[in-house]
């Protein structure tokens, strides 16, 4: 992720040569459309973001400078996008309880159960995890982005994204580890 | 390490990125407090169980959906440079352009009565009419000195350059006229003198002229100038030529063509 060769590329983007877009999206689009789909959960929305985001690049792109740092610009203007988005279908961003029945492919069948239920419960968790505490997990958990980029992307400074990163991981534990009670009981 | 960095460190100590220094405090504090490896168990826990949610392929349709917004796209960007000089013509003319229509009236009835103003001080002003007048008056002379010089050259051709001159004076002076009379009536020339004819045709209409075409023709001794002469007389239909015509009808010695061209002659105006 941000390799130098990214920033290059978008910079002859930006310059004119707008098809070399291209390169950009077939090393990104997995990465944003797994970001859309952990804070959506819903697939086909998801892709639109993903769209939306490359179309804005090319749209915005004469604002990506000589010194920007192209993931933290690409993840500012996914926020954006999915900003947006929220505020048009603000239904759709809760998360669907039956979308996250989703069955993944795993081990043996007592051990698949066990790790199908945990994963419901997860999800479910996740789902219930206010917006803005969704968001730092799934950059912090699973965009590989270290504390300092998610604290440019989010313009703040780096102490402040570790307390929300700690909060987060808190009150999604009690939520999951509340659930997984109620599971039992 | 006290319970309070602990918790401060939470996030680096799950990301696993303490320095080797802290990450012994961390471990001998955690091997200490049984409430902050409680803590932070369950923080290793839910973040260990989080990679349960493994990430996804988004579907084959995505690429060609963009491909298809990226070719729209530079097919757009190249009709965008185009157009973006007239788009900027245009923008630069809409900034002068009032969006409201009560300014848009007011502004056009303002270039009307500007446009009004402006011909009614170019029409009243007499400076320039007056010196309009005065530089046609003078090419006018101009034309007409020119025409009194060259008619004066020894050169035949001159002398027919001359007359063609006169052709560009619209009311010339007794002494052009006269001029050109003379020309008919004395030139040693006949091409001159038929040239002559030519251009007191267009002067017609003037009784000085007519006068002298219908005595120029009891001068003239070429049947060519003759027969122009006579075929002038009967076209402005000049009454007074008619003895004329009788007298060169019953003189013997006159060139049969021109006899026969003076009867007709005779024939139309009576």
């Amino acid at each position: 992720m941000n390799s130098p060769a990214d920033h290059a590329v978008m910079l002859e983007v930006r310059d004119g040569d707008v098809t070399k877009l291209g390169l950009l999206f077939e090393r990104y689009q997995a990465a944003l459309f797994n970001f859309f789909l952990r804070l959506t959960g819903n697939r086909q929305t998801s892709e639109d973001l993903v769209q939306d985001v490359f179309f804005r690049m090319l749209k915005y792109r004469h604002t990506y400078q000589d010194g920007s740092d192209f993931t933290t610009w690409m993840y500012q203007i996914a926020r954006n996008v999915r900003f947006d988005c929220f505020r048009k279908r603000k239904r759709e961003v809760m998360l669907n309880e039956e979308e996250n029945e989703r069955v993944s492919p795993g081990p043996g069948p007592g051990e698949k159960l066990e790790r199908e239920q945990e994963l419901v419960l997860l999800r479910g968790a996740l789902a219930r995890l206010p917006e803005e505490k969704r968001e730092i997990l799934v950059l912090s958990r699973f965009q590989n982005l270290k504390y300092d980029q998610i604290a440019k992307i989010l313009c703040c400074d780096v102490g402040t994204v570790k307390v929300r990163v700690y909060r987060a991981v808190r009150e999604l534990g009690e939520i999951f580890f509340r659930l997984s009670g109620e599971r039992v009981s | 390490m006290n319970c309070e960095q602990m918790h401060e460190r939470l996030p680096d100590y799950l990301v696993d990125d303490l320095d080797e220094s802290e990450r012994t405090q961390a471990h001998l504090h955690l091997s200490a407090c049984p409430r902050c490896r409680e803590t932070a168990d369950r923080f290793l826990e839910i973040w260990r169980k989080l990679e349960m949610l493994s990430a996804e392929e988004p579907g084959v349709a995505l690429r060609a959906r963009f491909d298809a917004m990226l070719e729209a796209y530079t097919q757009g960007l190249g009709e965008a440079r185009t157009d973006a000089l007239r788009q900027r013509f245009d923008r630069w003319i809409g900034g002068f352009w009032p969006r409201r229509p009560a300014y848009q009236v007011g502004l056009c009835s303002l270039f009307l009565l500007l446009g009004l103003a402006i011909g009614h001080i170019v029409k009243s002003r007499p400076s320039a009419n007056g010196e309009l007048a005065e530089l046609r008056q003078e090419v006018h002379n101009m034309y007409q000195l020119v025409t009194l010089s060259l008619l004066q050259q020894q050169s035949a051709s001159e002398r027919i350059r001359g007359l063609s001159w006169s052709q560009r004076v619209s009311q010339p002076d007794p002494q052009v006229l006269s001029a050109l009379l003379q020309v008919l009536d004395y030139d040693p020339n006949a091409n001159v003198r038929l040239a002559a004819v030519d251009a007191l045709q267009q002067f017609s209409d003037q009784s000085m002229v007519r006068q002298g075409l219908v005595q120029a023709l009891t001068r003239q001794s070429s049947p060519l100038v003759q027969i122009a002469l006579i075929d002038l007389l009967v076209q402005i239909q000049e009454k007074r030529s008619v003895d004329t015509f009788k007298r060169m009808i019953a003189d013997e010695n006159l060139n049969d063509a021109v006899k026969q061209r003076a009867e007709r002659a005779l024939k139309q105006l009576s």
